[in-house]
């Protein structure tokens, strides 16, 4: 292509010597996009920008004679319009020609998969769900004196109600401390006292943390993980307690499942309950899973006065309820996961880890 | 505790057209939970759980009681019959003529009630087929007639009763104490006791221990075929006692099982009572002493108030007809305008509290009745802990960029802790561990994870695992420091990767990541790998959560966009195998106010790839700009750092 616009050219120019420069500048720009392998963008810019030739031809138009400038404008527009064309087409083409060489049958390129455990994916489930209702994870600890896993929770010494939790004692070389015992908390229960602890009321508090037992079976391991409800406010009722339960389980199993309360004994509630919820395979008809219809959740209670009282708290003011649920126990019973063996949980066989 | 109750002798205690099915139902639902009902051997049978703060519904009367009390809240009529309390001693009127003495020595301290009788002309043999069923089916192996008789009673009233050989009594001597340290019995189930001291006993006349009190009775005085004076014996222990002793002994029987809890006095001379009317008809026995009761502090009934107010708002609802609800569980009961006051009868005494009494009212309202309702009152205001926060977005982080979460044991064997070289004097050791593999509390998560991409890599080659857990740091005379601690494992150098994590992780919190300060990045000791026999180099990056939270800085700050563009340009060196990219990059971005950046675009072998980008933020730059800052970069590479651009 010579280039014909740079030199200054200030005498006037024929029309049809005009319309000739113009529809030669179009035949070159058409030879340019059809043996171009560059993107459609650069073409744009090289053949339709401010310094293509065209648009130099075009900025010389006022030396064209005044009434023939129209015609000439006319056909600027035809050669812009078919040099648009041509490099929209040639870009669809290229489209089309990667269309044509995908086989739609190869497997996917995915992004990187990584897996979080079960039970992170349960507990963020729980945090989430009870966080609606203002319900604030907190953590407590995870080794505790045994004042806060059974002293403070109404269980002195050598209560019986304590063999009810496989507890594990650690050794303490410390002679001092032979009455002040260290404990692998056997449920997340010790974190009431000490969330009353903090002097702040009213308390509406998940504390979700690992605990342990000395038993080992397909439904139990040494360690696994609680979620502990606790609320304390005034003029607490057992239908708030219910309201709660009835909330979680609707969020957690689904909005066809159902909770219900029956009188148990925890030396710490005062009622106490077990929470049952209706069975997820056999919807309550009842079936080999479940005890007729219900399998059962867990227990729960209202607070005894005596917890109160270890934490603090004005009992002639302020009652409360309290709920303790396995993490594990919890994602099992859901329904359709067939997990029937919670020691898989913590095998850390990642051909079982990566199936969640 | 589960007990088993055949229907048929529930039927003795209590008169309902209840079907077992609906029984199973209602009592569940107001009381003691029927796990399950079926049948064996024609009889059907209920499988009850007990709560252990109620000793009085231990038995066949008590779950009759119960049932009597709930089924009429369901419209079912049901009477509680032969109430145990309602045996009236007749013994005291006939005329005894007194053969053979007991000389009875205890202390109210240990043993509240005593009450025992002497019986002659005992048979001893085979007790009748019905009895012999009964038994069996609510799981006690029957033995012969006088035995069965005491665990009837046992199984019937809550209340155990035990039988001696009076001829086996030495001096007709009984002389209850506590044990003194390393005495021996050997008790009816042949077993030899070494006792650790404080446990109830008695001594008889030639100075023998004949009894393990509310555990077992001793081999020595057992019923005998060949028996025929016999001491008919019930009481009530100082449950503590007991229980001490039974967990001391690991003798875990039904007896113990109930005088640990505590039982009820005034049910001691009824049991008796019936126990010699039993005695009489099936065994041929007649009265050989007067009835020994003694009991120096009998029961005086306590009341306990509760507001009507209290009531209504633990419940939610106006319970009416209270009166109507305790009356048949043993609660005399009288209502004034405000408030509820109960006699809490003699087996009851887990009621103390104005909340027991709610639950009893609650529970026979109906759980089941009682609405539910969402709390209504103004939530608290809390702010979430930020660490959780973190944590789990670390967590999420981590599995998007492909990485598998691990969850180990928080407790590890002592064969890792030597393994890996940690101070045992310095982590905390479980008293009473289950097994050796649970044993010392992780002072890190290196040896758990490791453990685990052993296991693993016999059916992987490659991995990249992650645990955030706590690891238990020691503190003398105090709880351990837990603290969340984050650990990313690959197999295979990674080091670069690793840091690089690391640099992502820090971004999270708006941090630089600083090496020695917020984590590290290191490849597992090769001794270690050795002996834990993981053939595969192994990558860690270990990441402090606590203190990146710390220092975290979260809140971004706004650059404005640059209005013009940038001028980039590349340049590769070959570089001597002591070059380090990141002094050159940092005094190289520093050279010239118009270096925005230096970044490495590229490494391989001994080539390095730099990208430098040029900008201006007022104005667009024209190569003659560049030019000059081109020519110092190349420059400070020359001389600072002895490499040249390849061409």
């Amino acid at each position: 292509m010579t280039d014909r616009t740079d030199t200054p050219n200030q005498e006037p120019i024929p029309t049809p010597n005009f319309i000739g420069m113009l529809i030669e500048c179009q035949e070159d720009a058409l030879a340019v996009i059809a043996d171009s392998n560059k993107a459609a963008d650069v073409l744009r810019i090289e053949l339709l920008g401010a310094k293509s030739s065209l648009s130099k031809l075009t900025r010389q138009i006022r030396l064209v004679p005044d009434a023939d400038r129209a015609q000439v404008g006319t056909v600027v527009n035809d050669v812009k319009k078919s040099i648009i064309d041509a490099i929209n087409k040639k870009g669809a083409s290229k489209i089309n020609d990667l269309r044509s060489s995908f086989d739609p049958t190869m497997p996917g390129i995915r992004p990187p998969e990584g897996h979080l455990h079960i039970v992170t994916q349960a507990i963020e489930e729980i945090t989430r769900i009870f966080e609606r209702i203002s319900f604030i994870r907190v953590r407590h600890p995870e080794v505790d004196w045994d004042w806060y896993a059974f002293g403070a929770l109404n269980m002195p010494a050598n209560h019986p109600a304590r063999d009810e939790w496989e507890t594990f004692f650690l050794e303490t070389r410390d002679k001092k401390q032979a009455t002040r015992k260290m404990v692998l908390t056997p449920h997340t229960s010790n974190g009431q006292v000490r969330e009353m602890e903090k002097k702040k009321l009213p308390i509406r508090m998940i504390n979700i943390a690992k605990c342990y037992r000395r038993q080992i079976d397909v439904s139990h391991t040494p360690m696994f993980h609680q979620f502990e409800g606790l609320y304390i406010d005034r003029n607490v009722s057992i239908g708030h307690l219910k309201g709660v339960l009835d909330y979680f389980v609707k969020q957690f199993f689904g909005p066809e499942r159902k909770a219900r309360i029956r009188p148990f004994h925890f030396q710490f509630t005062e009622p106490s309950f077990e929470v049952d919820i209706s069975c997820g395979v056999c919807n309550g008809a009842g079936c080999k899973l479940c005890k007729q219809g219900w399998l059962e959740l867990g227990g729960a209670g209202m607070v005894h006065p005596a917890v109160l009282t270890n934490g603090g708290i004005d009992t002639t003011k302020y009652n409360g309820f309290a709920f303790g649920w396995g993490v594990e126990r919890c994602f099992m019973m859901k329904a359709g996961t067939h997990l029937d063996d919670i020691r898989l949980l913590y095998s850390n066989d990642v051909r079982f880890l990566r199936q969640f | 505790m589960n007990i088993l109750i055949p229907d048929s002798w529930l039927q003795e205690f209590l008169k309902t057209k209840a079907t077992p099915q609906q029984l199973k139902e209602y009592l569940s639902l107001c009381g003691p939970s029927v796990e399950r009902i079926y049948k064996k051997n024609g009889e059907i049978l209920y499988d009850i759980e007990i709560t252990s703060n109620r000793p009085d519904a231990m038995s066949v009367a008590g779950i009759a009681r119960e049932a009597a009390a709930i089924l009429p809240r369901f419209g079912i009529a049901a009477t509680f019959l032969n109430d145990p309390y309602d045996i009236k001693s007749k013994v005291e009127s006939r005329k005894l003529k007194v053969e053979k003495k007991l000389f009875i020595k205890t202390d109210p301290k240990l043993n509240p009630r005593w009450a025992s009788i002497v019986l002659s002309g005992v048979h001893v043999g085979p007790s009748p087929t019905r009895l012999i069923k009964l038994l069996e089916a609510t799981g006690i192996r029957p033995v012969n007639n006088v035995v069965d008789i005491t665990n009837y009673l046992m199984r019937s009233y809550g209340q155990p009763t035990h039988a001696f050989d009076y001829n086996e009594i030495g001096g007709g001597k009984m002389i209850l104490r506590t044990s003194r340290k390393g005495e021996k019995i050997v008790t009816l189930d042949g077993k030899t006791h070494v006792l650790p001291g404080g446990d109830i006993v008695i001594e008889d006349g030639n100075e023998r221990l004949i009894d393990l009190c509310g555990i077992m009775g001793g081999y020595n005085s057992s019923i005998k075929n060949s028996t025929t004076s016999v001491v008919l014996f019930t009481q009530t222990y100082n449950p503590e006692n007991i229980r001490k002793t039974s967990m001391a002994l690991a003798h875990r029987t039904d007896a113990a099982g109930l005088f640990e809890k505590g039982l009820d006095s005034e049910l001691v001379l009824p049991t008796l009572v019936r126990g010699i009317t039993l005695m009489e008809e099936m065994t041929g026995a007649r009265l050989a002493s007067k009835v020994y009761d003694i009991y120096p502090s009998p029961y005086k009934p306590y009341t306990v108030s509760v507001s009507k107010k209290k009531v209504t708002a633990y419940i939610g609802e106006d319970i009416k007809n209270i009166e109507k609800i305790l009356t048949p569980l043993g609660f005399r009961t009288k209502i004034d305008a405000s408030s509820v006051t109960v006699t809490v009868p003699s087996f009851r005494k887990d009621v103390t509290l104005d909340v027991d009494i709610i639950e009893e009212a609650a529970r026979m309202f109906g759980y089941h009745n009682i609405a539910a309702h969402l709390p209504a009152s103004e939530p608290p205001v809390v702010l979430p802990d930020v660490e959780l926060s973190y944590e789990q977005e670390i967590k999420t982080r981590l599995r998007d960029w492909g990485y598998t979460e691990l969850y180990t044991y928080s407790m590890i064997p002592e064969k890792l802790m030597d393994m890996f070289g940690l101070n045992k004097h310095k982590a905390y050791k479980i008293a009473n561990p289950l097994s050796d593999e649970w044993v010392y509390m992780r002072p890190t998560l290196l040896p758990g994870i490791l453990a685990a991409i052993k296991e693993n890599l016999k059916h992987e080659h490659s991995l990249q695992l992650f645990e955030l857990g706590m690891t238990y740091g020691y503190r003398q005379h105090d709880l351990p420091k837990e603290t969340p601690v984050l650990m990313v494992a690959w197999t295979g150098n990674r080091l670069r990767e690793a840091k690089g994590l690391a640099e992502a992780i820090a971004a999270l919190f708006g941090l630089p990541f600083e090496e020695g300060v917020y984590g590290s990045v290191s490849e597992a000791d090769a001794e270690i790998l050795a002996k834990m026999e993981i053939t595969e180099p192994v990558t860690i990056l270990t990441v402090h959560i606590e203190e990146m939270v710390r220092r975290a800085n979260p809140v971004k700050k706004y650059i404005p966009i640059p209005k013009y563009p940038p001028v980039i340009e590349d340049f590769s060196f070959v570089v001597p195998p002591d070059f380090r990219v990141g002094p050159f990059i940092d005094v190289l971005s520093k050279i010239h106010k118009l270096i925005q950046s230096v970044t490495l675009l590229d490494g391989y072998e001994n080539k390095r790839t730099f990208r430098v980008t040029y900008l201006d933020t007022a104005r667009t730059l024209t190569n003659l700009d560049v030019a000059p800052v081109h020519q110092k970069f190349l420059e400070y590479a020359a001389e600072k750092f002895g490499i040249s651009p390849v061409i």
